[in-house]
C-alpha cells in the first residue's frame, strides 16, 4: 500500500505491506535505527516512538495505520529543547547504562513533560511502566525526569 | 606489582601516592558523564541489528521440539521452498561441530540426538524472514523419543537414561576443612534446611544477534552482541575449521548482558559466520524474543542441603553443604559455577570446619549458563538464611550474630585461603545496618493487613575466575599527533560502563582529560585480548592493564617531555593534557607539541598494556587453596511490606553498602547496584519460568515477569567502602555482580521478620505467600 | 514468533462503510488499536484475510452524557476514557479501570470495544461495565442490536458477534448521587500487568440502606461475571462490616477460576474474597461520603 506520513516534521510517502508493521517499516526500510526492536509484543517499550505526539508501540501500529498522521522518533527531537533537557539530565545523573531501551524511555518521558511539565515521581513512573529497563533498576532514570522537569521549570521566567 | 623502569617496584594501589606525587586524584573517585552517553541518549548508538543492511541473508534456526530424542534431518523440502538459500546441518560444518563450554557435550548443530526443547538442528538461509519461517517448518525431523528426565530426582534416578555419555552427573567437587563433626559436636545450635533456587532468565533489552560478511578468501568478518570477542572468535574458528587470525570479531554495542551473552556470543556469532561462508554473501541471524527466552541458557537452578552450627558464644561451629547444580541439556559453565558455590558455601564468615560436596546433574531442559553473581546468588541464599536462623536458635540480633563471624583481615576463607588485605566485609555491615538504623527499624509492626519488616543480608564474591586458572588481560593506548588517545580494550562496554573506567585510570595516569580519551569498539583484528568481560574482572584486570598501557606511555611521555622542557624528570607532571615543569608550571608542552616529538624521535607512542594477576594453587583432594585472588564484600539492609491478606511483598527501602577496592566512578557503582537491586527483587519475588514436560511456557516479557518502573524501591545512597586490592589499578575491586547477591537473602529475612515464615525456595511469589500465611493460620 | 501473516487492509472511513466491508469480505475482522490483535496474528493465534482498522472511523470515538446515561463510542482510547473529565467525575470506576490497562503506549492505541470484543476473562474494563449495567450496541448492515455487555462474551477469548457485526457503542446509566464504587486488581508486579484477579462494585445507598448492588470480577470464570447471590445479600440491607464479609465470601463459593502459568485456581478463588471484601468496603466509604 502506498502511504503518506509526516515523520520527524517531513512528509514521507512510501509503499508498505499491509501486515509491515511501523517498527519494521521504519527501522528497515527508512534506517531509524534509533527505534529498537525487543519483544514484538508491546511489553518492553524499546519501539516506543510518537504517533500524533503519543507514545504509542510501534511493534503494535500497522505501517499503513498511520497514514495522514505525524510520527516522531528520537532522531526528530535532537534540537528540541524539553528533549535536551531530558537528555542532559539522563546522561549527568546516571540513568544511561546499556542504552537499548533510552530512545523509547526518552520519548515516554518527554510526553509526560509535554503535557505535565511538573509531575510527581508516582506520575513519572506510570509515565515509563511500559518501558523496561534491565541495566538501571529505573532509579536513575526516574532522578532524571525529575531533573529535568525541574530544571525546565527554572528556566522558564 | 608494578616493575619501574628504574628497578623499583611499586603496588598498584598506590600509583597516587608513589608515582603521581598528589594528594588526590584527578578523575578517578570523581562520578563523570560517560563517554559513551550522549551517542545513546541520542538514539545514535549502534547495537548488532543497526548494522545489517537489506539485502543480507537471513538465517533461522530449526530446534527441537522433543526434550530428549534420536532424530533423522531431512531438508529436501525446505530447500525448495521459494526465497531458500541454504539449509545447513552439523554435516556442513567445515570444522568442529563440537562446542561445549567446558566439557565436550554440546554439539554446534545436532545431528543425531537432541537433548532439550530448542536445541538446534540445522540453519535455514534465505532471502527474506518470511522464506526462512516457511522453510523452518519445512525441515523434517524424525524423532525416535528417548526418555527424558525433567527433575534432578529423575536424573539421579540409577536407570535413568544417560543424557550425554557417561551419565548424568557432570562434575563433582568438594571442600574438606577442619572437622565438621568436631565442629558440629562444639555447637550449642543447630540449623538445617534445603534450599531450591530456580532459573532466571537474563531479559536483557536486546536480543542475540549476529551479522556476519564474508571477506575475500578465507576470513569472516562477525559484528555480534557479546561479552568476549576473543572468545566467539576462537568459537568461530573451531566450527569453521580456520585459524584464528582468519575471523574478525566485532563487538558492537551491547545492550545488556549480565552473563547470557558470554554464552550466546560465540553461539550466536558461529552460526551467522558458518552462514555467511557457506553462502559467500552476508548473513545474519537475529533472535526473536521468545527464542531468547525459551532457549537460551539462564541462571542455573540449584538445591542446595545446608547444616550448620554455632556455639554459645554466637561462633559458627561447622558447617556441611550439599550442593545440586542442574544444569539442563548441557553442562556448559557448570563446572565453574558449581565450585564457585562449593568455595563460597559458608558465606563471607570465618567457619574452622566445613565440609561441601556438590554435583552438576543434566537434566532434559534448556541449559544454564552464566549470570550475574554465578552460583553466589544462589548459595548465600542459602547461607544467609542459614545464618539469620542460628542468630534466631541463639536468641541473637541477626546482625550482631553476623558480626560475631564475619571474615576480617587474617581470616581464612572456607578454601582456607588467608585474606591479609582488602576485606570489608565488617565496615559494609556495620554501615547499612546503621544507615537504616538497625535496631529501630526490626520493631516496624502492622498497619491493617500490612506488615513491615527489615531484614540484612551479607555477601562475598571472589572476582574473576577461581583456582590456577591463570588470569591476564591486555589493553594498547596510543597517543596521536594531535595529542589525543587511541584506547583499545578486549573488554566490553555491556551497559556497566567498565571501559569508561579504563579510560578514567587511563586519564588519570597520563593527566589527558576524559573527553581526549576515545575508547574504540573491540575489534579482534585490532584489540589486545584482555579475555572476558565477565567475573566481574572487567574493570579490575582489564583497569589494571590500561594502567600497565598508560604508566608505559606516561614515561616515555616524561622522558622527552624532560627533555623539551630542559628539566628532570622528577620535576615533570603531566595534566589536563599538557606535560609542564612543576617548579615553574608556565613552562609546558601541549601533548599535540609532545606527540610531535616523540614521532620524530621515534620514541613509541603506542603502548600494550598487560596485567596478570597474581598466581593462585589449589589442591583438588581438599578443595583448599588461594582461590581467588581477591574479593568484594557488601551487605544490604531491605525494608519491606507484607499484604498478609494477598501475600504481596513491596520492597519498600534498601540500604546498600559495598567494599569496592577503590571507587573509581561512584556513580556508575550506583548504577550497578541499582540495576542489581532491581534483578535482585525480580528473582526473590517475581521471576518465574514456568518449565512443563522441557518446553517453556512464558517466553516473554507478558508472563515471564520482571520489575516495572512501578516497582522500585527507594534506595538509600550506597555506602562505599575502600579497602583498596593491592594488585588492582588505584585498588579498584569488581562491583557487577557482587551487588545482586546480598539483596536476594536480605528480602527474604526482611519476609521473615515480617511475617515469621522462612522461604527455603525462590521466587516468594504473592500465592506463595499468601499459602504459607495460610497454612500458619489455624 | 513468526512474521505477521499476510492479510488485505481496508480503512473505511465512516461505520456505514466499516458495516459494509464486514458484510462483504470473507474472513475479516475489524482492527481498532490492535494491540491485542496484532500479538494473536503473530503467535497465529487468529488469522484473518481482511482487516478492516477502525482508526480513521472518528464517529465510534466519542464520550458523552445524554438523558443520564454515558454513551462510550467503541473505538474510543483508553486514554481518551483517561482524559475524559466526565468519566473521572461521573464514573471514576471506569476511570481507575482504565488507568490500570497496560501501559500509556497501550493505552494510547487501545480501545474500550477492542479490550471488550477480544473477550479476555481478565479484561480490566470489563468488570466495572458489567458493574455499572452496561448494555452493547451491535451494528451490523441489517441495523443495530442493543445486548446486556454480559451477552457479548461468549468464553475465553471468545465474543458472541455474528459475522458482519461490529460493537460500536457502550452505554450505561449515569451513577446516581449516593453511589459508590471500587475498582480492585491483583497482578503479578505493580506496573504494566495483566489481571490475576480484578473486581469492580457499584453501591447506591439510601439512608444507610444498601438499595442497589452490583459485583463484577474478573479472572474468576471463563468470561468477566457478576455475582448475583453476593448481590442480593446486600441489597436492601443496612450494611456493616460482617454482611461485607459475608457477601464476599459468597463470590468466593460463585467463582470457577482455572490453573495457569499466572496464579493458580485456588489462589484466585481466595482473592476473590479479599478482593471483593476491599472493593465493597472502599465503595461504602465513597457511597457514604457521597450521600453526605
Amino acid at each position: 500500500m502506498r502511504i503518506t506520513f509526516e515523520l520527524n516534521g517531513k512528509r514521507v510517502e512510501c509503499e508498505a505491506r499491509p501486515n509491515k508493521t511501523l517498527l519494521d517499516l521504519l527501522r528497515a526500510d527508512l534506517g531509524l535505527t534509533s527505534v529498537k526492536k525487543g519483544c514484538e509484543q508491546g511489553e518492553c517499550g524499546a519501539c516506543t516512538v510518537l504517533l500524533d505526539g503519543a507514545p504509542v508501540n510501534s511493534c503494535l501500529v500497522l505501517a499503513p495505520q498511520v497514514e495522514g498522521r505525524a510520527v516522531t522518533t528520537l532522531d526528530g527531537l535532537v534540537d528540541d529543547p524539553l528533549m535536551a533537557a531530558l537528555r542532559k539530565a539522563f546522561m549527568e545523573d546516571g540513568a544511561i547504562q546499556c542504552g537499548f531501551c533510552i530512545p523509547g524511555m526518552l520519548l515516554s518521558a518527554y510526553a509526560l513533560l509535554r503535557e505535565n511539565p511538573r509531575p510527581t515521581e508516582e506520575e513519572v513512573k506510570t509515565a515509563i511502566e511500559g518501558n523496561i529497563c534491565r541495566c538501571t533498576g529505573y532509579i536513575k532514570i526516574i532522578e532524571a525526569i525529575m531533573d529535568a522537569a525541574e530544571r525546565i521549570q527554572n528556566e522558564r521566567p | 606489582m608494578i616493575e619501574l623502569w628504574d628497578g623499583a617496584s611499586m603496588e598498584y594501589d598506590k600509583i597516587l601516592e608513589n608515582l603521581l606525587g598528589r594528594d588526590d586524584y584527578l578523575v578517578v573517585g570523581h562520578s563523570v558523564v560517560r563517554t559513551d552517553a550522549l551517542e545513546k541518549a541520542l538514539g545514535r548508538a549502534r547495537f548488532t541489528a543497526d548494522y545489517i543492511p537489506k539485502g543480507t541473508a537471513v538465517v533461522k534456526v530449526v530446534r527441537s521440539s522433543q526434550p530428549h530424542a534420536r532424530i533423522k534431518v531431512d531438508v529436501k523440502a525446505a530447500l525448495g521452498v521459494p526465497g531458500v538459500l541454504a539449509v545447513l546441518t552439523a554435516a556442513d560444518v567445515p570444522g568442529h561441530n563440537q562446542i561445549g563450554y567446558a566439557l565436550p557435550d554440546q554439539p554446534f548443530l545436532n545431528g543425531e540426538k537432541v537433548h532439550y526443547i530448542g536445541d538446534p538442528i540445522a540453519l535455514v538461509c534465505a532471502e527474506k524472514e518470511y522464506a526462512a519461517a516457511e522453510a523452518v517448518d519445512a525441515v523434517e525431523v524424525e524423532y525416535d523419543p528417548l526418555p527424558a528426565s525433567f527433575t534432578l530426582d529423575a536424573a539421579l534416578q540409577p536407570d535413568a537414561e544417560p543424557i550425554h555419555e557417561g551419565g548424568n552427573v557432570a562434575v563433582t567437587t568438594r571442600i574438606r576443612k577442619g572437622d565438621a563433626e568436631r565442629g558440629f559436636s562444639a555447637a550449642e545450635v543447630e540449623v538445617e534446611d534445603t534450599y531450591e533456587t530456580p532459573y532466571q532468565e537474563h531479559m536483557y533489552l536486546e536480543p542475540e544477534a549476529a551479522y556476519a560478511v564474508p571477506e575475500g578468501a578465507g576470513k569472516v568478518t562477525v559484528v555480534g552482541t557479546m561479552q568476549s570477542p576473543f572468545l566467539v572468535r576462537e568459537k568461530v574458528a573451531h566450527v569453521l575449521g580456520w585459524n584464528l587470525s582468519q575471523v574478525r570479531i566485532i563487538q558492537a554495542l551491547t545492550g545488556g548482558a549480565f552473563g547470557g551473552k558470554d554464552d550466546m556470543g560465540p553461539l550466536v556469532c558461529a552460526k551467522a559466520a558458518l552462514a555467511a561462508v557457506k553462502l559467500g554473501r552476508p548473513a545474519a541471524l537475529v533472535f526473536d524474543r521468545d527464542e531468547s527466552v525459551a532457549y537460551t541458557p539462564k541462571r542455573f537452578p540449584a538445591r542446595i542441603r545446608y547444616r550448620s552450627g554455632a556455639d554459645g558464644e554466637g561462633r559458627i561451629t561447622a558447617v556441611e553443604v550439599d550442593i545440586t547444580v542442574d544444569c539442563g541439556a548441557y553442562a556448559n559453565r557448570a563446572p565453574f559455577w558449581l565450585w564457585r558455590m562449593t568455595a563460597h558455601a559458608a558465606g563471607p564468615y570465618e567457619v574452622e570446619n566445613a565440609s561441601v560436596d556438590g554435583r552438576a546433574v543434566y537434566t532434559n531442559k534448556v541449559f544454564g549458563g552464566s549470570f550475574r553473581g554465578f552460583g553466589d546468588v544462589a548459595i548465600h541464599f542459602a547461607a544467609e538464611s542459614q545464618v539469620d536462623r542460628l542468630a534466631e536458635e541463639l536468641g541473637m540480633d541477626p546482625v550482631e550474630f553476623r558480626l560475631r563471624n564475619v571474615l576480617r583481615p587474617g581470616s581464612r576463607t572456607t578454601c582456607d585461603q588467608l585474606l591479609d588485605h582488602s576485606v570489608g566485609m565488617e565496615e559494609c555491615l556495620r554501615g547499612a545496618a546503621e544507615a537504616a538504623g538497625w535496631k529501630r527499624g526490626r520493631e516496624l509492626g502492622r498497619k491493617g493487613s500490612r506488615v513491615r519488616g527489615v531484614g540484612v543480608g551479607c555477601a562475598y564474591h571472589g572476582i574473576s575466575t577461581s583456582r590456577s586458572t591463570p588470569d591476564w588481560s591486555a589493553a594498547s593506548l596510543i597517543l596521536n599527533q594531535d595529542g589525543s588517545f587511541t584506547y583499545r580494550t578486549g573488554i566490553c562496554e555491556l551497559g556497566q560502563g567498565s571501559p569508561v573506567g579504563h579510560a578514567k585510570i587511563v586519564a588519570e595516569i597520563i593527566g589527558a582529560p576524559l573527553s581526549s580519551i576515545r575508547i574504540e569498539v573491540p575489534d579482534t583484528d585490532s584489540t589486545p585480548n584482555a579475555k572476558p568481560t565477565h567475573g566481574s574482572r572487567g574493570l579490575m584486570l582489564g583497569g589494571t592493564a590500561a594502567a600497565d598501557a598508560a604508566l608505559k606511555l606516561r614515561q616515555r611521555m616524561i622522558s622527552v617531555a624532560a627533555e623539551m622542557l630542559g628539566c628532570p624528570e622528577a620535576d615533570v607532571d603531566l595534566r589536563e593534557g599538557r606535560a609542564f615543569n612543576r617548579q615553574d608550571p608556565s613552562e609546558e608542552v601541549s601533548f599535540a607539541e609532545l606527540a610531535e616529538e616523540l614521532y620524530v624521535r621515534g620514541v613509541s607512542p603506542a603502548a600494550y598494556g598487560f596485567y596478570t594477576s597474581p598466581r593462585r594453587f589449589y589442591d583438588p583432594e581438599t578443595g583448599l587453596g588461594v582461590n581467588y585472588s581477591v574479593y568484594t564484600f557488601a551487605a544490604s539492609v531491605v525494608e519491606v511490606e507484607v499484604d498478609t491478606e494477598t501475600g504481596q511483598v513491596d520492597v519498600v527501602k534498601v540500604w546498600p553498602a559495598m567494599d569496592v577496592g577503590r571507587a573509581i566512578d561512584p556513580l556508575m557503582i550506583e548504577g550497578q547496584i541499582h540495576g542489581a537491586v532491581s534483578q535482585g527483587i525480580g528473582f526473590t519475588l517475581m521471576e518465574r519460568l514456568v518449565v512443563e514436560d522441557g518446553l517453556v511456557l512464558n517466553p516473554n516479557f507478558k508472563d515471564y515477569v520482571v520489575p516495572s518502573a512501578l516497582d522500585t524501591p527507594e534506595v538509600a545512597e550506597t555506602i562505599i567502602v575502600e579497602e583498596p586490592y593491592r594488585h588492582s589499578a588505584f585498588g579498584a575491586k569488581g562491583v557487577g555482580e557482587p551487588a545482586i547477591i546480598s539483596i536476594v537473602p536480605a528480602i527474604a529475612n526482611a519476609i521473615h521478620n515480617a511475617t515469621g515464615l522462612r522461604f527455603n525456595t525462590l521466587p516468594i511469589t504473592a500465592e506463595r505467600l499468601y499459602a504459607a500465611l495460610r497454612r500458619r493460620k489455624p | 514468533m513468526r512474521p505477521i501473516p499476510s492479510f488485505s487492509l481496508h480503512r473505511p472511513k465512516t461505520l456505514s462503510e466499516a458495516l459494509e466491508l464486514l458484510q462483504a469480505l470473507e474472513d475479516a475482522r475489524p482492527i481498532a488499536g490492535g494491540t491485542d490483535l496484532l500479538v494473536l496474528l503473530r503467535d497465529g493465534a487468529v488469522s484473518a484475510k481482511h482487516l478492516i482498522d477502525l482508526g480513521g472511523v472518528h464517529e465510534l470515538q466519542y464520550i458523552r452524557e445524554e438523558n443520564d446515561e454515558i454513551r462510550i463510542g467503541a473505538a474510543t482510547t483508553h486514554a481518551q476514557l483517561l482524559r475524559s473529565e466526565l468519566i473521572a467525575e461521573k464514573t471514576p470506576l471506569l476511570h481507575e479501570a482504565a488507568a490500570s490497562i497496560g501501559s500509556v503506549q497501550i493505552r494510547n492505541r487501545g480501545t474500550l470495544g477492542g479490550n471488550l470484543c477480544n473477550a479476555s476473562p481478565a479484561a480490566d474494563t470489563a468488570p466495572p461495565l458489567l458493574a455499572l449495567n452496561a448494555e452493547a450496541a451491535v451494528a451490523s448492515t441489517g441495523g443495530t442490536r442493543i445486548i446486556p455487555l454480559g451477552d457479548l462474551f461468549a468464553g475465553p477469548k471468545m465474543n458472541s458477534l455474528r459475522p458482519g457485526e461490529l460493537l460500536t457503542e457502550i452505554r450505561f446509566p449515569t451513577p446516581p448521587a449516593g453511589s459508590g464504587t471500587s475498582f480492585q486488581k491483583l497482578g503479578r508486579r505493580r506496573g504494566l500487568t495483566l489481571a490475576v484477579i480484578n473486581v469492580a462494585v457499584y453501591l447506591c445507598l439510601e439512608g444507610g440502606v444498601c438499595r442497589e448492588a452490583r459485583i463484577a470480577l474478573g479472572a474468576v470464570a471463563a468470561t468477566p461475571i457478576r455475582m448475583p447471590a453476593a448481590e442480593e445479600m446486600l441489597e436492601g440491607r443496612q450494611l456493616s462490616g460482617e454482611l461485607i464479609e459475608a457477601a464476599a465470601s459468597a463470590c468466593r463459593d460463585q467463582v470457577r477460576p482455572i490453573d495457569d502459568i499466572r496464579a493458580s485456581a485456588e489462589y484466585r478463588r481466595e482473592m476473590a474474597y479479599v478482593l471483593t471484601r476491599r472493593a465493597l468496603m472502599d465503595a461504602w466509604e465513597r457511597a457514604r461520603r457521597d450521600t453526605l
